[in-house]
């Protein structure tokens, strides 16, 4: 199997400190120092549970989501990726996290944001390429396990897996262990140089 | 295999041949424009007219509020279609005809905006769902997933018939003469791919309705329109329509003419087949702003245009689908899934009351009723689209449908399950209250994603119906019934024409500033198949217009007679009472004084998108052009005055002075001695702004200016009656004119600010 359109979410600790509006401000100004990498900003702040403030772009898309009422940074990988799945999982994460690590510092939010370190979901936003099956989890889990094991320092975690077969492929990955963002990249250097060849097609 | 061959092979058994054929070629078509085989106009009417549209900043760049910016767009040069590059996101449009959806359709809908779009499908106020930010290179796939739940794209966009509407009440209305569903359907079956039909100047609306008081169908606003009529003829009870053409909203809205009083229902198909030939023929190709077939009835008189489509029906040969449908439109009503059953005695979980009295309609069948479920700016997440299935699947079957509100509705609800249905709705976010009442704002995608749009409808759409919902409760019953309607431009796919409070998007320059304004429509009736459109009041700030609506529907609560209709209290405390009721909302603080009136809804960007310095010099001819431009507006204020009191005659001279003056003003800026008298200024205006395409619309063309020369004309060769219908014409052509006037004085002060630019030292593109 072929992982190709990832998304991953990290989930914001105390959602009731910020509002979605304010993220219409933060991705303007990203915008500004961008160069043209990003297109555009969505506003769907109007909408219960739905898919918050988005940044559009070519290669990703990255939203303040609030899917399920659960606010959080989800990274929305477009274009396809080169190398292997556990390589395209591993750069999906590391954008993901290097976002929600941006935002943690945003000036305009004066620290008011925290992302868990302790949770993420993988999606596969392709229902062709990957449905929403045990065969997926079973495809998709050893790399998943070995990006567990890196990223949370051998610590115990769990993988969930809803079956729902309308749902797109998706995996909750916990660990009771607490972890600030910096830390988890951090981790990421234990993949060594396996990253260097993952990137956009 | 590549993901795109392996949804096609997936896929095969399960569309509709004709559908697999037509997406086939259109994929071939992208494959040859690639390979530059196309030309790039030929290829943007080839994806329009198989709903795949162009959005906004698909030219490659985008005003970040400091600087242009060119998106990095990896397909370089490769365009689809004139400026619009290939790897720019796009909208997808897809045709719901009369608005209906099974569960099937609405997961796989779910689905496609999750993996293609953003997650959202928006419902537009023509009973379409509308994706955002598509790549063009997924749109075949997209397109063969909807074949196989029954779907097309086909048609949605470009000069062809466009979604067949219809009342989404239709057949469960107490007060239909018939259910128009079926043919509604049969309407759009025939028209799709017709050949007769795709040889259009311009695209082709179609409407039914089950009644004529009643909002529902929008006849009058469509090119063609249907209501339900029964008749006896040799005695015996006979179905056919009151039938309706020439209708349109647009910048210059007309009322649908009459057609024909009853044309029988085997006459439905063969009378718009003929009507469609007439309309190829002789509809303007060239000048697409006079292209709708509205101007070629207004042309030719109705009289004229009915005679040559009764000469081209009669040359028609018969065709079997024109009554092979008759057969079985009784056959065709929905079958409920739950037993009728009142609401005497159930629970009524908190909240649930407020939804009933806005939410729930009784529908002619007894214990059954009709629920609305309410969306926000008409957006339903993917998520929300799925449950919602599970949920008709639940209580109804699949009796849904889409509104012109951009809402959906659930048909055939036992009423005893409502409170369980709330409940549902709740629990997906869904349940909220107010549907088609004041609060339920009613927007056109605007600047958000629209190529077109000048101000942002959806942000002041989501500005007002926040600030509607905290105090619904609190309001006066006769302005809780009250709509509001907004367009982001002249364009009216708000409909804003058809609202008692309609709002359309504008810009003004202040002291060299742009600044986002609305103009302010008032009494548009929405009732009777939008019978009567709307009159402009003036423009406001962007920022203010909540405040128009408090100080209009305060002023409404308080001075209406009883009983008093909306449209009927604007009349009658007449537009000079209005204005001055507005006047003190029109200034616009300085720039450095409060910066938020220089910015838009929702959008924290500078709202000017050029550099717009101002020297000195400039600034004296500017102030005598604007005061010129403001001239303009009081005269043109003063035909509207003049057209109330039934002046028409006075009302179309004083338009047209008002375009002379505001193209005087524009004149000044380029000759500050120029005179007044009427034909210099139409020659100036006519040498030095039309003939250099400086007053020019990206997309509009000439078309303003063509109003300000027919005005002239028309006064020079026409002695006689004004009528109520051209004195109303000429006066939003005036203000479209005028609109278009600052505009251009807009774009005059970034010319001169961009040649400034480009002669200093490291010039970029920077705003202030």
């Amino acid at each position: 199997m072929d992982l190709q359109k990832i998304s991953v979410k990290f989930f914001v600790a105390s959602p009731d400190g910020v509002r979605l509006a304010e993220f219409i401000d933060i991705f303007n100004s990203w915008i500004q120092g961008s160069d043209g990498d990003y297109y555009d900003v969505a506003d769907y702040s109007h909408m219960e549970a739905g898919p918050g403030i988005l940044l559009i772009s070519h290669e990703a898309h990255i939203s303040m989501d609030n899917a399920d009422n659960r606010l959080g940074l989800l990274y929305n990988q477009r274009q396809p990726l080169s190398g292997s799945n556990a390589e395209k999982l591993y750069f999906v994460f590391r954008a993901a996290l290097e976002l929600c690590l941006r935002i943690e510092n945003e000036a305009a939010l004066g620290g008011r944001i925290k992302f868990r370190g302790d949770e993420a979901l993988l999606l596969i936003n392709d229902r062709l390429l990957a449905p929403n099956t045990e065969e997926t989890l079973r495809a998709v889990k050893p790399e998943l396990e070995g990006l567990a094991k890196i990223l949370y320092e051998g610590a115990d975690f769990a993988l969930h897996h809803n079956p729902d077969p309308r749902q797109r492929f998706g995996v909750f990955m916990k660990t009771p262990r607490i972890f600030e963002l910096d830390r988890l990249l951090e981790n990421f250097g234990g993949f060594g140089g396996r990253l260097e060849g993952v990137g956009a097609t | 295999m590549t993901t795109a061959e392996a949804w096609k092979r997936k896929l095969a058994d399960l569309m509709p041949p004709d559908l697999a054929r037509e997406i086939d070629v259109f994929e071939t078509q992208i494959e040859l424009r690639k390979q530059g085989k196309i030309d790039e106009r030929v290829f943007a009417e080839t994806r329009l007219r198989r709903g795949i549209y162009g959005q906004r900043y698909d030219n490659g760049q985008r005003h970040d509020g400091i600087k242009v910016q060119k998106l990095k767009l990896p397909s370089g040069h490769l365009t689809k279609g004139p400026e619009t590059v290939w790897d720019a996101p796009g909208m997808v449009r897809i045709k719901i005809p009369f608005g209906g959806l099974n569960s099937q359709q609405m997961e796989m809908l779910a689905d496609l905006s999750e993996e293609y779009s953003d997650g959202v499908s928006h419902v537009t106020t023509r009973q379409d769902i509308q994706y955002h930010f598509v790549h063009i290179d997924d749109t075949p796939t997209l397109m063969r997933r909807l074949a196989a739940v029954g779907i097309t794209t086909r048609e949605a966009c470009g000069n062809v018939v466009r979604n067949v509407t219809a009342c989404p009440l239709a057949g469960v209305c107490g007060g239909e003469t018939f259910d128009v569903t079926p043919y509604a359907k049969a309407c759009s079956r025939f028209l799709l791919g017709h050949p007769d039909t795709q040889d259009f100047g311009r695209k082709f609306k179609v409407a039914f309705s089950g009644c004529k008081e009643e909002a529902c169908g929008l006849t009058s606003i469509h090119d063609l329109g249907a209501i339900a009529r029964k008749k006896v003829v040799n005695g015996k009870e006979r179905r056919g329509f009151e039938f309706y053409v020439g209708g349109g909203l647009g910048s210059v809205p007309y009322q649908a003419k009459l057609f024909d009083e009853f044309l029988p229902e085997e006459e439905l198909l063969p009378m718009t087949q003929a009507i469609s030939r007439v309309f190829a023929r002789m509809g303007e190709k060239r000048n697409r702003a006079r292209a709708r077939i509205k101007f070629l009835v207004a042309n030719l008189g109705i009289d004229e245009f009915r005679r040559l489509v009764l000469e081209e029906r009669e040359k028609l040969t018969s065709d079997i689908r024109w009554t092979d449908f008759l057969a079985t439109v009784d056959e065709q009503s929905e079958v409920p899934l739950k037993q009728a059953a009142s609401l005497n005695g159930a629970e009524r979980p908190a909240g649930f009351d407020a939804w009933y009295s806005t939410n729930v309609y009784h529908q002619r069948q007894p214990g059954y009723v009709v629920a609305t479920v309410t969306l926000p700016l008409g957006d339903i997440t993917a998520d929300q689209l799925r449950a919602l299935a599970d949920i008709a699947s639940r209580f109804v079957r699949d009796t849904l449908r889409t509104t012109v509100e951009q809402n959906i509705v659930l048909r055939w609800v036992s009423e005893a399950d409502l409170p369980e249905l709330y409940g549902a709705l709740k629990v997906i976010g869904l349940g909220q209250p107010n549907a088609g009442t004041i609060v339920d704002v009613t927007a056109c995608p605007g600047t958000d994603t629209c190529k077109l749009g000048i101000a942002s409808s959806r942000g002041l759409a989501r500005e007002l119906r926040a600030r509607l919902s905290e105090k619904s409760l609190e309001l006066d019953a006769a302005v809780k019934g009250l709509r509001i309607k907004v367009s982001g431009c002249f364009n009216s796919c708000g409909q804003h024409h058809v609202a008692d409070i309609g709002f359309y998007g504008i810009s003004r320059n202040i002291n060299g500033y742009t600044v986002p304004h609305f103009q302010v429509m008032l009494g548009g009736k929405w009732k009777e198949n939008a019978g009567a459109y709307a009159l402009p009041v003036g423009a406001v700030p962007s920022k203010r217009i909540p405040e128009v609506v408090t100080r209009v529907t305060e002023r409404y609560v308080r001075g209406r007679v009883q009983g008093e209709a909306f449209q009927d209290f604007i009349s009658r405390i007449g537009k000079r009472e209005i204005k001055a009721m507005l006047d003190d909302l029109t200034p616009v603080p300085p720039h450095d004084v409060d910066r938020s009136f220089y910015t838009d809804w929702g959008d924290p960007r500078e709202f000017t998108i050029t550099d717009m310095g101002v020297g000195e010099c400039a600034g004296e001819v500017v102030s005598q052009a604007q005061f010129t431009l403001a001239a303009s507006e009081g005269e043109l204020f003063e035909a509207q005055i003049c057209f109330e009191s039934g002046d028409f005659m006075r009302a179309v001279l004083g338009a047209y002075s008002a375009m002379v003056q505001a193209a005087q003003a524009l004149v000044k800026t380029q000759n500050d001695s120029v005179s007044s008298d009427e034909n210099a200024i139409v020659i100036e205006f006519r040498t030095r702004f039309c003939d250099t395409q400086i007053f020019y619309d990206k997309y509009a063309g000439n078309k303003f200016a063509e109003y300000f020369f027919k005005a002239g004309e028309a006064l020079k060769h026409n002695g006689g009656e004004i009528g109520k219908e051209l004195a109303l014409q000429r006066l939003q052509e005036a203000q479209l004119f005028i609109d278009a006037a600052h505009s251009c004085y807009n774009k005059l002060g970034s010319m001169k600010s961009a040649g400034r630019a480009a002669n200093a030292p490291a010039a970029g593109v920077e705003a202030r």
